[in-house]
């Protein structure tokens, strides 16, 4: 199965030729066989792709050490989890996952495409095929996972124990499947300004190609922040490293996208935007690609320098000068009649969201590149460190929160005094209240202040958006709450799924907002030892210590510490924080000592509990309280709820909102539309 | 005589010897491997009659601002309190502390570090000179987005003006051009609450 991977690899770099010569000539000549041809060859790429992973999983999971890329990143006494899991541990089996994830995109692009948007196909198909035959070559050539060692070794060096998290199971597939997923997008890009056929027609299959690539790299990134919260104990889940940032930038230019093409949609307008976000989104994925695997930037997620940063320069180089010449032949056919009937209008307020949106994309990348562009100009080596990031990005942030709530809010074409006053009157008292009660209960912080009154104000709003619905439906239908609830959601699904998206949002911000409030102790405590000391809220908190043990794991030594916590007479689920050193199945210490903490988590806080260090039977433990942590995983937990919901297919038949506002916008704002 | 644990223990040694060798070039997962041999002394004599100008908090908060130099995107204090296998943050920190206790302030201990490291000792740039280009080009980028932005939306806003139909010349502006079966399906969507964004 190994022998027929690797061949399998160099069998799709043929298919892989083979389907972007026969599309682009079939989409050139307007040849149907030739483009039947391109697509089987699509297909039977991914065919061999998915035996060449198969082939790797084998060599993983029977631990073939004979493969360098097995020896080094499994060994024998590794959980079968993380060693399926090693699949993307590494740069070679990483790209070959990258191959595997883009093969299965493309020839479901095209198998679902089959009967429609037949013009554009063979391009579509074409570029998925250029982009796969880029990453098959570079991985068969320059990061092969099936390069065998010239002897082999008894056992192999295993995972990197932080590595060993089941968040890291599939924190890196969720981000493959949203970086990748952009590919697609792009390639009907490709094709619509090849072929000319610039309207609204591929924009459904990219809205939800968007949506899928929106949805994973949500899903990835704050799986990512968890386990950097869980498993790297510092205490945080975003640190701005270049990796994080490289993950980000996509998904900013992506949810810009995904708001502007909504006014295209209903105005055909913002035809080059659109176009210039899809490929803008594009870039920055490979960009981020770039970022890991070159070794360029300094990043504790970095794989280490190697030649695959070239060919990655490459690709981007060319994949950008391709794009900007392509859009610029047809600037013509992508101009569009822009009206606009009044400065106050929800056109007005998404272009403004798409500002902030792509400004916070820019300030990101330029932190990220900064260090590098001083080194070049200056010859001076600089750190762009979090303190940059937050001094830029706050700000911007806060005015994205605004927006997402004035948005939606905001009537079509133009906004009447009455419609503003009639939206945002209760939303805006709801959010000064909340200011002002926080600002009496003691938070004096103004970005905090700011984040959690403009995050109520933005709460008011959906929570009046959803009231104004269900009654009118349980009005309209003489339904039950809960049922009109339900039929509003899945009758109204962009609408109402954004909503959704939005309340995660607010949490994510107001989670954010928490972070000024941490508070930080380091302790000495010996058995029976007892810490008293005061969390962010005032509440008085003992900590007694339990003790330390030391004992043996499946492929571990472990020592750990162990902490009865109480507050104002209540009792807490005792917190263990741990000091591990993996061992092979020889009993050879692999890698540093880990450690594992003890988190509480609480709706209004965490108690986090990191074990430093212990001499003889005392500890040096560090024991954080982080407020409103258990805000950022539900609000990405909702933020996902309501991108699947804006995703779930809905049938022609219900969908009405077009041709209510196109027909009578006065009438649809009348009824809340 | 080597006993059969001994040989096993030293065979084991052997093969792990050998394997870190032939794997050398093979990076480790996505994690850049710590440079533990990054440390550099940051060595002044105390001040006569020192007394320590900071407290523990101002300490903490001056190790906040100086970047451990082991690789990760971490500052100093928290380096040292987090990871504990990296030995350069300690290794900063009880070089904080000597120049704590020799009487040095903030500032002098932050330009004592960036003369042995360079400015790459700091977690942000220092603002001077070019280093002020990363602070404000991000806002100037942004303020002149939003001024183009309005320029374009005034502009669309009186090319719609332009080409409105003027009052009395004819039908309403608000009046729909539609026709009954049309209409019936706009009573009918409105009634079902049409899918809007």
């Amino acid at each position: 199965m190994i022998l027929v991977g690797e061949l399998s690899l160099w069998i799709a770099l043929l298919m892989g030729l083979w389907a972007v010569t026969l599309s682009f000539a079939g989409g050139w000549l307007r040849r149907e066989d030739l483009i039947v041809s391109g697509e089987r060859g699509l297909f039977a790429a991914t065919g061999f792709v998915v035996l060449a992973s198969l082939g790797l999983w084998t060599a993983l999971l029977t631990s073939d050490f004979s493969l360098r890329y097995v020896a080094s990143f499994t060994s024998a006494n590794l959980p079968i989890v993380y060693k399926f899991s090693a699949f993307w541990g590494g740069q070679a089996g990483s790209m070959l996952f990258w191959c595997l994830v883009l093969a299965v995109y493309g020839a479901l692009a095209t198998w679902t495409n089959r009967s429609k948007n037949r013009a554009l196909m063979p391009w579509v198909t074409g570029t998925n095929a250029l982009v796969l035959l880029f990453f098959v070559a570079a991985t068969a050539i320059a990061a092969n996972p099936f390069e065998r060692l010239e002897w082999v070794p008894p056992d192999g060096r295993g995972l990197n124990p932080q590595l060993q998290n089941p968040a890291m199971a599939i924190h890196p597939p969720l981000l493959y499947f949203g970086y990748v997923a952009t590919a697609i997008p792009f390639a009907f890009a490709v094709g619509a300004l090849v072929t000319r056929r610039l309207d609204a027609e591929w924009l459904g299959a990219v809205r939800k190609w968007s949506l899928i690539s929106w949805v994973f790299l949500t899903v990835g990134i704050l799986l990512g922040m968890w386990w950097a919260y869980v498993e790297l104990g510092w205490g945080g889940y975003w640190m701005w490293d270049p990796v994080e940032n490289a993950s980000l930038l996509p998904w900013l230019t992506g949810t810009a996208f995904l708001h502007s093409i909504m006014i295209q949609e209903k105005r055909g307008m913002l035809r080059k935007w659109n176009v210039t976000l899809v490929v803008a989104t594009f870039l920055l994925s490979i960009f981020g690609t770039f970022i890991t695997r070159s070794g360029i930037i300094a990043s504790v997620h970095s794989f280490a320098q190697s030649d695959i940063g070239a060919w990655f320069a490459t690709f981007l180089v060319l994949v950008f000068a391709a794009s900007v010449w392509l859009v610029s032949i047809r600037l013509k056919d992508l101009e569009s009649k822009a009206e606009l009937e009044a400065m106050i209008s929800r056109e007005a307020a998404f272009l403004y969201n798409n500002l902030v949106l792509v400004g916070i994309a820019f300030s990101v990348l330029w932190g990220t590149l900064f260090p590098i562009l001083s080194e070049w100009i200056r010859g001076t080596k600089i750190t762009v460190g979090e303190s940059f990031f937050n001094t830029v990005n706050v700000p911007l942030g806060l005015l994205l929160l605004a927006l997402t709530g004035i948005g939606p809010l905001i009537a079509w074409r133009r906004a009447s005094v009455a419609n503003i006053q009639r939206q945002f009157a209760g939303p805006a008292f709801v959010g000064v209240v909340a200011a002002a009660a926080l600002w009496t209960l003691g938070a004096r912080e103004l970005y905090p202040l700011m984040a959690w009154g403009l995050g109520a104000f933005v709460a008011g709003t959906i929570v009046q958006e959803f009231y104004k619905g269900v009654g009118a439906r349980m009005r309209m239908h003489g339904e039950h709450v809960a049922l009109a609830l339900v039929r509003l959601v899945s009758r109204n699904r962009r609408r109402y799924g954004g909503y959704i998206v939005h309340a995660g949002i607010v949490m994510l911000f107001s989670a954010f907002a928490g972070m000024a409030f941490k508070a930080e102790h380091d302790v000495t405590l010996t058995d029976g030892q007892v810490f008293t000391t005061k969390d962010p809220y005032g509440r008085e908190w003992t900590f007694t210590s339990e003790g330390i043990s030391a004992f043996k794991a499946l492929n571990r030594d472990v020592v750990a510490i162990a902490l009865r916590p109480e507050s104002e007479g209540r009792s807490f689920p005792v917190l263990t924080s741990e000091k591990r050193q993996h061992f092979d199945s020889r009993g050879n210490p692999t890698f540093q000592p880990s450690t594992e903490v003890g988190i509480l988590s609480l709706g209004r806080q965490d108690v986090y509990l990191v074990l430093a260090g212990t001499i003889g039977d005392r500890a040096e433990v560090r024991i954080n309280f982080t407020p409103l942590v258990m805000w950022v995983w539900n609000g990405g937990i909702l933020m996902a709820l309501g991108g699947l919901i804006v995703m779930w297919p809905q049938s022609e038949r219900k969908r009405q909102g077009g041709y209510v506002t196109e027909l009578a916008p006065q009438h649809a704002e009348a009824a809340g539309v | 005589m080597v006993d059969r644990r001994e040989f096993l223990v030293g065979l084991g040694g052997l093969t792990a010897a050998l394997l870190a060798r032939e794997l050398g070039g093979q990076q480790q997962g996505n994690f850049a491997p710590m440079d533990q041999n990054a440390y550099r002394p940051v060595l002044r004599p105390a001040k006569p009659n020192a007394t320590p100008q900071l407290t523990v908090d101002a300490r903490d908060a001056l190790e906040k601002e100086l970047k451990c130099q082991c690789t990760c995107v971490l500052d100093v204090y928290t380096c040292r309190t987090t990871d504990f296998t990296c030995g350069v943050s300690p290794a900063m920190h009880r070089d904080v502390l000597r120049l704590v206790d020799g009487g040095y302030t903030a500032e002098e201990i932050k330009a004592a570090f960036v003369e042995t490291y360079g400015e790459v000792a700091l977690t942000a740039p220092v603002k001077q000179g070019f280093n002020w280009a990363g602070y404000f080009v991000p806002s100037i980028v942004m303020a002149t987005g939003g001024v183009v932005l309005t320029m374009m939306l005034r502009r669309w806003t009186q090319q719609a003006a332009a080409t409105a139909v003027p009052a009395g010349s004819g039908a309403a502006p608000s009046a729909v051009a539609a026709s009954d079966v049309e209409m019936a399906r706009l009573q009918r969507a409105l009634r079902d609450d049409g899918d809007d964004d």
